[in-house]
């Protein structure tokens, strides 16, 4: 029962330590210690987490604190499981930053501010589902996108765009951080009390339009942190931007909280809501997964790449989270319960998966100096610990049977396949619609991390930079191989999660149905008697490519080995230039979407003087813009900037004018208050 | 079905094989139990040689029936069909694609410009025939051989 405030106690203390030490510390000193701290926060919230899922909980509010409303925690297993992930990432990730800050010199990660805040980005990363009441949680969140903020500021001197991306992040950050003030401070208004605790009671007495209204306000900033279309035009800027240990805690454990706030407060506090919520929810999560998987299919910058692949898996898990509400609002509680688990587990299983992808592109960038695939590949005899572990995470990305990605969508589908039963027009559309959906996502998926992989590292090298990689240091090594393991054994045995996954959604009301059960190693759902052992399917598999490998050895007779050169279709050695682009790789499919992603492309012919019909030299460009920025924020921006610009003539420089203003303003303010009050 | 009893009912229509041409089975292909994969290469030809080969996996000659079949890289191939004296430019890509080709292969060089670089002898482009390039188990003599002489050679390769 102490476990839990005895772990985030020393959570919070091992943070408080690390953020002075990141600051007094000499530069050699800095990195290994506050490394280890944060790796002690991750422990210990991990810890905590845990512990809740393991059944117990705890609650308590300090008064004291915080004032006027005083801070309140709580913590049960819808909770701790977020805390455990986030926990997680934080130990592998910690071990990794120290191996990846040192030797790169006192700059970014390795910096003074980057450093202090560090562990205080991995204590509120543990730290916000501690939350229970509205301050607290905003509180806990505004620290939260503060700190990642700075970190992604951290390589602010090498690059512009970083300052850039900085500005994005800030600014639509904190647009979330208003509506989910009003969302918030609506709700607490009228249920009459801002704990959660007074939420959850007063939420039935809450009218029917005030409910949705909170919803939508709320469920606006919690996709916009989770990185969801259409308020993701952070992400794709601000995780490419941030140093790729960062990249990773935000990837793998801060857009989750967007996850988190949006059940905590939709099924939980809220209660559950009327159909159209979730159907809109199922909308958003259906077109981030879509667009944000065939932008990654076209990305070229790898660490862009796998931030709109985030975008992409928190649509699924948004599907499945809108599934679950809609089957509750349709009262099929246990089929709520497992869409629910299937959303859960794959968030748990994202978070595995992306931590590592970063890391492996943070060891990449960090030995190369390279993001662009265009300009990468022959990474894997160079650096062949990371490219395995790349493959391995790219494995559970794809959503194919070995991979751990698999298993959560494949009880996803499952989900929505089963919730047909289900009556109602709307639902009869949007099921089938998501299911399509997720097999596209899934499918243009294996297409995007092939490219990663296969011309990013396979091939030969297209660059002196590639050429010359080097394999990441043993620590960076070691914080990758502890999310492989973690990614491996989602893989194998994640039946092994199924007690906490039922303890989680029994969290937010829904019965917890053994949704995924834990005996054995099998996958069971228990209403609708589907049965999936991923232990077995890897077996099979490794049986099939075993026997398929070693079949023609046994029986094919033994000839002596040849070298024999490359077949070069007897001309001259094929050049790196000739091998697949990270481009030429999505240009079929560009081809195919054209509709959708609206290329750009400029051909530039420069004729020579004497004659226009004699080029001297074309210029071709192609580029593939995000065209939800471009058709949604351009217009806005503008419009703003507009604005502004006739603002200005408000302010002429005449103090008459502004004496006149000063005068009007009181003349409307007497006047309001003597008619209206 | 009506296929399937067309196929049953017609029954096999073409011509009987002509008999088996004299002279042994060469012995190196003997490991190929009768199935050759064949890959040609244009080592300067005048292209009259590809003609009659062409003709010779043609329906009339059908050197499958035997065998013999035609693919497009050196690594699927048993066999290589030279052609032409071997041109300066030819040269390396003939002794490469040679290379290619997995155990046990065999060259056969086609025409009288294979054997003995035939009307361009001494050109100031020709490197040599094809046996001063690479080594030649079987040759087809013939300005262009007819496509039964081609025939002949490869049924002496497969054996059938």
């Amino acid at each position: 029962m102490s476990v839990i405030p005895a772990a985030l106690a020393t959570a919070t203390a091992l943070a408080g330590a690390g953020a002075p030490a990141g600051f007094v510390l000499p530069y050699r000193l800095r990195i290994p210690v506050v490394g280890l701290l944060t790796a002690g926060v991750g422990v210990s919230g991990g810890a905590a987490g845990v512990a809740a899922l393991g059944g117990s909980r705890w609650v308590a509010a300090f008064p004291g604190m915080l004032p006027p409303a005083g801070v309140h925690m709580a913590v049960d297993a819808l909770a701790g499981l977020f805390m455990a992930v986030a926990g997680a990432v934080v130990v592998a990730v910690a071990v990794y930053g120290i191996g990846y800050a040192a030797g790169h010199g006192a700059h970014g990660l390795g910096s003074r501010t980057a450093q202090a805040v560090l562990p205080l980005f991995a204590l509120t990363l543990v730290s916000v589902p501690v939350a229970a009441s509205v301050s607290t949680f905003l509180a806990l969140w505004e620290l939260m996108a503060l700190a990642s903020l700075l970190l992604v500021l951290a390589e602010h001197r090498e690059r512009a765009s970083v300052r850039q991306a900085g500005v994005w992040y800030a600014v639509m950050t904190h647009l979330g951080l208003v509506l989910l003030l009003a969302g918030f401070a609506l709700f607490a208004a009228q249920a009459g009390g801002e704990t959660f605790a007074a939420l959850r009671a007063g939420a039935s007495t809450v009218s029917p339009t005030v409910r949705g209204l909170v919803f939508v306000l709320v469920a606006l900033a919690f996709t916009s942190k989770a990185g969801a279309v259409p308020l993701h035009a952070w992400l794709p800027r601000a995780h490419p931007e941030a140093p790729s240990p960062v990249s990773a805690l935000m990837s793998a454990a801060m857009v989750n909280l967007g996850v988190y706030g949006l059940v905590r407060t939709g099924l939980d506090l809220l209660g559950g809501g009327p159909a159209w919520w979730w159907l809109a929810l199922m909308t958003v999560g259906g077109a981030s997964a879509v667009y944000g998987i065939l932008q990654a299919a076209m990305a070229s910058d790898l660490k862009r790449l796998l931030a709109y692949s985030t975008s992409e898996n928190m649509g699924l898990v948004l599907i499945g989270v809108g599934a679950s509400g809609l089957f509750a609002a349709y009262g099929d509680r246990p089929l709520a319960a497992m869409a629910l688990a299937a959303a859960l587990l794959h968030v748990v299983n994202h978070s595995a998966f992306k931590a590592l992808l970063f890391c492996a592109a943070g060891s990449v960038l960090r030995t190369t100096g390279l993001r662009d695939l265009d300009r990468l590949g022959g990474l894997r005899s160079r650096m062949p610990v990371t490219a395995a572990l790349f493959a391995l995470a790219a494995l559970g990305a794809v959503a194919l049977p070995p991979g751990n990605g698999f298993i959560s969508e494949w009880l996803l589908l499952q989900s929505l396949i089963h919730g047909l039963q289900v009556p109602g027009v709307a639902v009869a559309v949007v099921l089938p619609l998501s299911v399509a959906l997720i097999a596209l996502s899934a499918g243009i998926a294996a297409a995007a991390f092939v490219k990663a992989l296969g011309v990013g590292f396979f091939a030969r090298p297209r660059s002196e930079q590639a050429a010359s990689a080097k394999e990441a240091p043993v620590l960076m090594l070691a914080g990758m191989t502890l999310l492989g393991a973690a990614c491996t054994a989602l893989a194998l045995v994640p039946g092994l999660l199924g007690d906490a996954l039922d303890r989680a959604v029994a969290a937010v009301g829904l019965p917890g149905s053994g949704a995924v059960s834990a005996d054995g190693l099998k996958v069971r759902l228990a209403d609708v008697s589907a049965t999936l052992s991923p232990l077995w399917v890897v077996a099979a598999l490794t049986a099939a490519i075993l026997l398929a490998v070693g079949l023609p050895r046994l029986y094919g007779r033994r000839r002596r080995r040849v070298n024999a050169r490359l077949w070069d279709c007897g001309g001259g050695a094929p050049t790196p230039r000739m091998a697949y682009t990270a481009t030429s790789f999505a240009e079929p499919l560009q081809r195919v979407f054209d509709d959708v992603l609206a290329p750009e492309q400029d051909v530039n012919v420069t004729p020579v003087r004497e004659s226009a019909y004699l080029v001297e030299r074309v210029r071709f460009q192609r580029r593939v813009p995000d065209r939800i920025e471009h058709r949604l924020y351009e217009p806005v921006l503008r419009s703003l900037a507009g604005v502004g610009q006739a603002a200005r003539r408000l302010a002429g420089g005449s103090v008459h004018l502004y004496l006149g203003y000063g005068f009007a303003g009181l003349v409307v303010l007497l006047l309001v208050l003597a008619v209206g009050w | 079905m009506g296929l399937l009893r067309k196929i049953r009912t017609i029954g096999r229509v073409a011509e009987p094989a002509p008999p088996r041409p004299e002279g042994e089975q060469l012995s190196a292909a003997k490991e190929l139990g009768g199935s050759v994969q064949v890959r040609c290469v244009d080592a300067g030809s005048c292209n009259g040689c590809e003609i009659e080969i062409a003709a010779a996996f043609n329906p009339v000659y059908d050197a499958e029936r035997y065998g013999a079949r035609l693919v497009a890289s050196p690594r699927h191939a048993d066999v290589a069909l030279v052609t032409g004296p071997v041109t300066r430019n030819m040269a390396e890509p003939l002794r490469r694609t040679v290379a290619a080709m997995g155990e046990p292969k065999l060259v056969v060089a086609v025409g009288d410009c294979a054997i003995n670089c035939g009307e361009f002898a001494g050109g100031y482009g020709v490197e040599g025939a094809v046996a001063d390039v690479v080594p030649v188990d079987l040759a087809v003599p013939g300005c262009p051989p007819e496509p039964d002489e081609i025939v002949a050679a490869l049924r002496r390769v497969t054996g059938r």
